[in-house]
């Protein structure tokens, strides 16, 4: 059965009455209420939509900060773990802010790199206001933190057809992967950044959510001739899921570092410094700690998040789910768990359901072959 | 969708009496409802008991699994399992494309029919969903 929503303080996206239109099944999510899957879809086909040709979601519960002045793009490189200058303007970067106490991780994002003054930044839902807190909170004189959050829109256009369909529509395509264009479409400024979290090629535009509706019905229309969907944030999680792509408060958390969640690629190491360095290094030099990794089934088991995963042969567990849905493209289960050093990839597990133990084999994600370029 | 001639569980399962017992107990077919597959969303594993396995009233026999999560299946009345449906296991969605028909779950011979009278009616079933 679904969640309860309560209307009165779940926030609502621009596009909320085309969803309702849709006959979106919504659930709350870091505070909005956003759809889940919608009516005639369902996870499956809106999951097939993206891997097999074109799917468009709206993910405007995702936070816009922008944060600008002279000596905006040195602040926040010294708060993030990636390194700013591994870009140029024009590109975009996923990168962490993370505790600097504990080193645990306050939120994942993409950064916007628009000039050496000027950066976008989208976090998740939930914890935009904090990483804006903590940017403004550093900040030196002169940049600026605004949080666009309530103002703007993001819709992700996902799938092998994605070119065609925003082109139809008059935005850019073809930029190289992680790098975005910024367009014009009816006297509004969208973003086109070819950027997702489906594992297809795809591209995410931010744009004014007074302007979104339309895009939304254009997107639509023009991509009907490919089978479009609109495609909600169950179909977001199968398909991450399949990719092994980490969620914030599942995979990453203040108790989940990147060190544990194997994100160290977007740390730039020989920064001096960014929130949560000095507790990092030392993590990392230590070798201790759990490690995030993919399960597979052997048989018929759906792992879920909290489930215990054991060795095999009954003595102590090796570590706990993190995330686990069933793959619609493998048609098995399939999921993530923060599991001890011990166990390596090609090892077996089980993980302990409702009762009964289910054979999984530790696997290296991604599950599904990755098409993002 | 909730057909009139069946019974229904506030546990969003239906049931149908196939036939009614002489020498043997009544023989029942049983499913979930329109509303409980639509809830779940695509269903992608169906876990059911096996011919000849004794359930008793209201214990967990079985497990529909969806993309997002996981439902038991209560077992409405006492009685032992004459056929599961073996479709399911290749076919799953058939519980959401057809919820009382091809997506049917267990066949059910009753211990007594005494306890149909406690099931809901269609009217009662869906004074419930309704609320």
């Amino acid at each position: 059965m679904s969640e309860p929503s309560n209307e009165q303080t779940l926030r609502r996206s621009p596009l909320h009455d085309r969803h309702r239109v849709l006959g979106a099944k919504t659930a709350p999510f870091g505070g909005w209420e956003m759809p889940l899957e919608y009516a005639g879809g369902g996870v499956l086909k809106e999951h097939a939509a993206v891997r097999e040709s074109v799917g468009v979601f709206d993910v405007s519960h995702l936070g816009t900060l922008r944060v600008h002045g002279p000596g905006a793009r040195s602040h926040v490189d010294s708060c993030l773990t990636n390194a700013l200058d591994r870009i140029n303007p024009g590109q975009a970067q996923y990168t962490l802010a993370c505790d600097d106490e504990v080193g645990g991780v306050v939120d994942d994002m993409i950064v916007y790199l628009v000039s050496d003054d000027d950066l976008l930044l989208v976090p998740n839902a939930a914890n935009a206001a904090e990483v804006a807190r903590r940017l403004r909170a550093d900040a030196p004189a002169g940049v600026e933190v605004v949080d666009l959050h309530e103002e703007q829109a993001i819709l992700a256009v996902q799938g092998p057809a994605c070119d065609e369909v925003l082109a139809a529509v008059g935005l850019p395509v073809g930029h190289p992967y992680m790098s975005f264009e910024q367009a014009e479409l009816g006297g509004a400024p969208v973003v086109v950044c070819r950027t997702g979290y489906t594992g297809e090629r795809g591209y995410e535009l931010v744009l004014p959510g007074t302007s979104a509706p339309e895009l939304w019905d254009r997107l639509l229309e023009v991509g009907a001739r490919h089978g479009i969907r609109a495609c909600g944030l169950g179909a977001r999680d199968t398909l991450r899921t399949e990719m092994g792509y980490p969620l914030h408060g599942h995979e990453l958390s203040l108790d989940i570092s990147p060190v544990m969640a194997r994100t160290v690629w977007a740390v730039g190491w020989d920064k001096p410094a960014f929130w949560g360095r000095d507790v990092l290094v030392a993590e990392r030099a230590a070798k201790a700690g759990p490690l995030l990794r993919g399960l597979k089934a052997a048989g018929r088991g759906i792992p879920r998040p909290g489930m215990r995963v054991g060795p095999g042969d009954g003595t102590e567990p090796v570590g706990t789910v993190t995330s686990g849905t069933f793959s619609p493209t493998l048609r098995t289960g399939v999921g993530l768990a923060l599991l001890d050093r011990s166990v390596v990839d090609g090892d077996e597990v089980v993980v302990e359901m409702r009762g009964r133990r289910e054979a999984f084999t530790v696997t290296k994600p991604p599950f599904v072959q990755t098409a993002i370029r | 969708m909730i057909p009139d001639e069946l019974y229904y569980t506030p546990e969003h399962e239906w049931i149908r009496v196939d036939s009614r017992g002489e020498d043997d107990g009544a023989v029942v077919t049983i499913g979930i409802t329109d509303f409980a597959q639509d809830a779940l969303g695509d269903i992608v594993y169906v876990s059911l008991p096996e011919p000849g396995e004794t359930l008793a009233q209201g214990a967990s026999v079985g497990e529909l699994e969806s993309t997002k999560s996981v439902s038991d299946l209560y077992a409405p009345l006492a009685g032992s399992v004459l056929a599961r449906n073996e479709q399911l296991d290749q076919a799953p969605e058939l519980v959401n494309s057809d919820p009382y028909g091809e997506g049917w779950l267990l066949r059910i011979e009753l211990e007594s029919e005494t306890g149909l009278s406690d099931l809901l009616d269609a009217q009662g079933y869906q004074a419930q969903v309704a609320s």
